[in-house]
């Protein structure tokens, strides 16, 4: 029987997933476009479950924003992405360091 | 209430995103030749916005009138005075960019719509009852920054900043959002009031880590420490007019929801956050000046001082009291005032060639070249650093005075000792500015609508702004009660 | 809690089918292979008539076109999320619904504009 837990173990392994693909990744932007998408879909999980845990619409209508959201995201990840390129010539990590901190 | 009260209560939203759409297709067919106008446009709309929200800015709106669609929209006293900066904030910024970007030959069209779909966003932001309206309006805000960040598309560095800035966003709204989902889950709603109501008992973990997931998604979009890593990057890298925007509507938009968040929805689990706000707040204000310490860049030494002086809105925050609210907003309306005032004034020196002058080396001597840009930038950066003669003073003044009330004393005292290690880098570019040999590198003359708006922010920071403190007490008092805080 | 069992049927059916597909496929290569002379050259491994050869690298890298069409794409695709469960709630949210979208829709429609005067649907 596969109870709401098993939902919140699987979001957060997600979610986790998601944040270390940010932070350990050391080769491409493109792959960190993907965490990001991972954590979102992390975040759906958890709203649909409990949407359907606790039989209310609202987590399930969030979702649906959150999807929406997440397209125009990464649209806009993406065309950054495109300038960054043609202005550059590279997508990878290691090189997007033109301003130190 | 019916749908047209409903309707009036959001007339602000409702006239800034329908002339949004309209000049968006303004500046498709006409291009960007009439990139000006447009600007003035948007301006005169942010104005007329100004208007729309004062009524309930000067009575202080509260109480279920002002909840629009079953309490998802608030245009209570509280939003109306975060509004209030906000719009002038982007009619400030409105105001400064056609020069700059003409004369890099980058004036486009699209900056003025996106300067006001970000304020639209940062609109709803603090005027969210709900978590979906909060994401909603953050996600407006931040889609519209992520594309102001790399406007100057030919410019690598810019490019950088609005990369950097889209990937710790999308993080930033990543974890608040699955904050959100677990808030949602342990609650059972998604509407502050229920939320409130349903936290009234001890808290559940998952409900415990919900409220820490939020507050530190909201912690990156404010820039406290530890999630401040992508603001000097991004203040430096984006063109100048953008990063005064960043510095002044967002800012005040996110700080102000932190505040609605935690005293309203989290209002009850007070015990749960303090301890986090107060670390964040010390944190921020001690790494926030020394950070400063060393740096070169004065678009990256302001974006330490935006740390820095997070830190001590979050002391006023970490008060958790309607004092302690006001107390913020006082605080939020001066730092605007002085963080325009200072991004203007380095706006407005460029060297020989027309480049625009930001390192420090470059501005020795500036009290010999342009004495009055001189002048006012030293007295932007002693207000910056709270030093008594400054208005800037009055703001941290006001976030002690809650913090001691509220009987955090030693948070106080620890503040006011952090701040004096602050004040040393600021004084450093004070005397660069007027006792160092002239660099000689500043040249050139400056805009009208440049001088207009450094003159209005240097009257306003100078001593003259103490004028100012009873009517800009009253209406942050006002706000902050409609807050419907409960004690 | 969704009773797996009654899309047992389903499984059986995509089961038999992969074998048989892959039956289809090798089977007949199995079979040339041991019952005909396997003898390549290099004239029996080009291209037929009608192929040619490759004359790039297929990893190259696309066109920056694509990706411009594949962000228009996302966008408008996934709006349309919204379509779905406001045309099964009609019933319910009534004029009020269908004007909301209406003007949501209107929405899109100016940003759909401003893409193609700015001729971001064009190819050059």
């Amino acid at each position: 029987m596969i109870g709401i837990e098993h939902f919140i173990v699987v979001s957060a392994i997600l979610f986790v997933l998601g944040v270390l693909g940010i932070f350990l990744n050391r080769k491409n932007i493109i792959v960190i476009l993907m965490a990001i998408e991972l954590i979102l879909l992390a975040v759906n999980i958890n709203l649909v479950a409990f949407s359907a845990f606790l039989g209310d619409l609202t987590g399930q209508i969030f979702a649906m924003f959150v999807l929406t959201v997440a397209a125009g995201e990464a649209a806009i990840g993406l065309a950054i992405l495109v300038i960054y390129f043609r202005s550059r010539g590279t997508i990878a990590v290691q090189d997007a360091n033109r301003m130190k901190g | 209430m019916d749908f047209g009260n409903y309707l009036a209560l959001i007339a602000p939203e409702l006239l800034i995103s329908i002339s949004g759409l309209v000049l968006l297709l303004v500046a498709a067919w006409v291009g960007d030749s009439a990139a000006r106008p447009i600007s003035i446009l948007a301006a005169l709309v942010l104005g007329v916005a100004c208007f729309m929200v004062g009524p309930a800015l000067f009575d202080g709106a509260s109480g279920p009138d002002t909840n629009a669609f079953a309490g998802q929209f608030r245009a209570d006293g509280f939003a109306a005075f975060a509004k209030m900066l906000i719009y002038l904030s982007g009619i400030a910024c409105l105001m400064i960019a056609p020069a700059f970007f003409e004369r890099l030959g980058a004036m486009r069209a699209e900056y003025p719509i996106l300067i006001l779909f970000s304020v639209l966003g940062t609109g709803i932001m603090v005027s969210s009852g709900n978590l979906i309206t909060l994401y909603i309006g953050l996600e407006l805000n931040s889609l519209a920054a992520y594309v102001l960040a790399s406007f100057l598309r030919n410019d690598g560095r810019s490019a950088e900043a609005g990369l950097k800035y889209f990937i710790l966003g999308a993080l930033a709204s990543g974890i608040l959002l699955y904050g959100m989902s677990l808030v949602y889950g342990f609650t059972g709603t998604t509407d502050f009031t229920l939320i409130r109501a349903a936290m009234t008992l001890e808290l559940s973990t998952g409900a415990l880590f919900g409220l820490i997931f939020v507050l530190a998604g909201l912690a990156f979009k404010i820039a406290a420490v530890p999630f401040h890593m992508w603001t000097p990057d991004v203040y430096e890298g984006a063109p100048t007019p953008v990063t005064t925007f960043f510095a002044s509507a967002p800012k005040v938009a996110a700080v102000a929801l932190t505040v609605r968040v935690s005293l309203d929805a989290f209002g009850l689990q007070a015990d749960a956050w303090r301890q986090i706000v107060i670390f964040a707040a010390l944190a921020s204000i001690v790494l926030g000046a020394l950070g400063a310490i060393g740096q070169d860049n004065l678009k990256r030494l302001l974006a330490y001082s935006s740390i820095n002086n997070v830190g001590f809105i979050l002391i006023g925050l970490a008060a958790g009291t309607p004092q302690g609210a006001s107390a913020v907003l006082v605080y939020l309306a001066i730092y605007v005032v002085m963080t325009i005032g200072s991004f203007v004034a380095i706006l407005m020196l460029r060297d020989a060639d027309g480049n625009y002058v930001e390192n420090i080396r470059d501005i020795a001597g500036l009290s010999r070249a342009k004495p009055l840009i001189a002048l006012i930038l030293a007295g932007m950066m002693l207000s910056l650093a709270g030093l008594p003669p400054m208005f800037g003073f009055w703001g941290k003044f006001v976030v002690f005075q809650a913090a001691v009330q509220a009987d955090l004393i030693l948070l106080a005292a620890l503040g006011i000792a952090a701040s004096v290690i602050g004040a040393f880098y600021y004084l450093k570019v004070v005397k660069v500015m007027f006792f160092d040999e002239p660099a000689g590198v500043v040249q050139g003359r400056s805009e009208t609508g440049h001088w207009v708006l450094l003159i209005g922010t240097a009257i306003i920071v100078s001593p003259l702004g103490y004028l100012l403190t009873i009517p800009l007490g009253l209406l942050a008092d006002r706000a902050a009660v409609s807050l419907s805080l409960l004690p | 809690m969704v009773d797996l069992s009654q899309y047992l049927p389903i499984l059986i059916f995509l089961g038999i089918a992969l074998a048989l597909s892959c039956l289809f496929v090798f089977l007949p290569m199995g079979v040339s292979r041991l019952t005909g002379s396997h003898n390549p050259t290099a004239e029996k491994l080009s291209e037929y008539e009608c192929g040619f050869p490759a004359f790039e690298d297929p990893r190259s890298q696309f066109d920056v076109n694509f990706y411009l069409i594949a962000i228009l794409f996302i966008i408008f695709d996934l709006e349309a999320a919204f379509l779905f469960p406001w045309a099964v709630s009609l019933d319910l949210t009534g004029w009020p619904g269908w004007i909301t979208m209406m003007i949501f829709l209107f929405e899109l429609i100016v940003g759909f504009a401003y893409a193609w005067k700015k001729g971001a649907l064009e190819w050059e």
